[in-house]
């Protein structure tokens, strides 16, 4: 291994060796660089500044923040009886933010789509109703031996039964003749 | 969100979805026995261009048959049982039977028997929706033919 590989491998490891969680030949073999490498001796007092630093910063700091504001108001807080409508708005609040609020878009879709197909049942002829199938099925007809024509028209969904007259042009029972018939 | 809010919000969708299901439960269940009968008997005829104002809604549907003139003879409507007879006066000597069959309230079956001097000219059974119609034509009647449009709704 080159010296500056060492080097890299040792100071990669300074900071464990510092916290004492290098196993014993470990440690050995990083103290025993830091003393004959004055560059890795350098790294390493530069880390024990730094965590000077850093301790005194976190043991002076709390001591300096004052909690019994904090500790009191959280105290109120939960000791205070909150009446009904704070209770609602909370909710309400609660339900309008973004994650509550995904069961909303399903729910009015199915609504509307409910409130829509419905319509027909509650106020037939409405125009707002979706309208079925306005076609007339016809299950059986029976022309006493005349001819029988069904028309079914897409456009107006009309369903027309056309009874034709005899092959005289004549209907039986009254003798009329009709001027034409209709040309669908 | 508060155990209030959870349980608000729990008992609020648990009723909405209960109301619903009610509401369409109700409304497929309803089940009226009277039914409103109406029918037009319309002359329809190349005699003139005549088109009688009183059958404008129906204009489209009569303007399929591509008769040149069209007049409202007579127009009545009758309220009836389902399984009863609504029996119409055709003008030409016919006379004109409904009979709403068994069905839901969204449609309707209704047996209709056309004749004319005692004799039958025509029995059919037709499905159709509540509100909906049908024309039945071809009968000749003062040199044109006679179309009647027969609509019924369920009450």
């Amino acid at each position: 291994m080159t010296m500056m590989k060492r080097c890299e491998d040792i100071r990669d490891r300074i900071g464990a060796w510092m916290d004492g969680e290098l196993s014993r030949s470990g440690a050995e073999e990083v103290r025993v660089h830091l003393e004959s490498c004055p560059a890795c001796c350098e790294e390493r007092r530069q880390l024990e500044k730094l965590q000077a630093s850093l301790r005194a910063v976190l043991v002076a700091g709390p001591s300096n923040v004052s909690f019994e504001r904090f500790w009191s108001g959280v105290e109120q807080r939960i000791n205070r009886k909150r009446v009904w409508h704070e209770d609602f708005f909370g909710w309400a609040r609660d339900l309008s933010t973004p994650p509550q609020l995904a069961w909303l878009v399903p729910a009015v879709i199915i609504l509307v789509l409910m409130g829509v197909f419905s319509l027909e049942s509650f106020f037939p002829g409405s125009r707002l109703a979706v309208r079925r199938n306005n076609f007339a099925a016809v299950e059986s007809i029976d022309g006493f031996g005349r001819n029988v024509a069904v028309l079914r028209e897409n456009e107006t969904k009309t369903t027309i039964i056309w009874l034709y007259q005899n092959q005289e042009g004549e209907d039986e029972s009254t003798g009329e003749k009709t001027d034409a018939s209709p040309s669908f | 969100m508060s155990l209030l809010g959870k349980r608000l919000t729990r008992v609020l969708l648990s009723s909405s979805i209960l109301c619903f299901f009610a509401v369409f439960a109700g409304a497929a269940e309803n089940t009226s026995q009277i039914v409103q009968v109406k029918i037009g008997a319309i002359l329809a005829s190349n005699q003139g261009d005549e088109f009688d104002a009183r059958l404008a809604p129906l204009e489209k549907q009569l303007r399929v048959m591509k008769y040149r003139s069209y007049r409202l003879l007579k127009e009545e409507s009758q309220k009836v049982q389902r399984k009863g007879n609504a029996t119409f006066e055709i003008p030409g000597g016919r006379s004109l039977v409904v009979t709403p069959q068994d069905s839901g309230t969204k449609q309707l079956a209704l047996r209709v028997h056309l004749q004319q001097g005692g004799k039958p000219l025509i029995d059919t059974t037709v499905r159709l929706n509540s509100g909906g119609n049908f024309l039945l034509g071809g009968p000749p009647h003062e040199g044109g033919a006679l179309v009647i449009s027969i609509s019924a709704t369920a009450q």
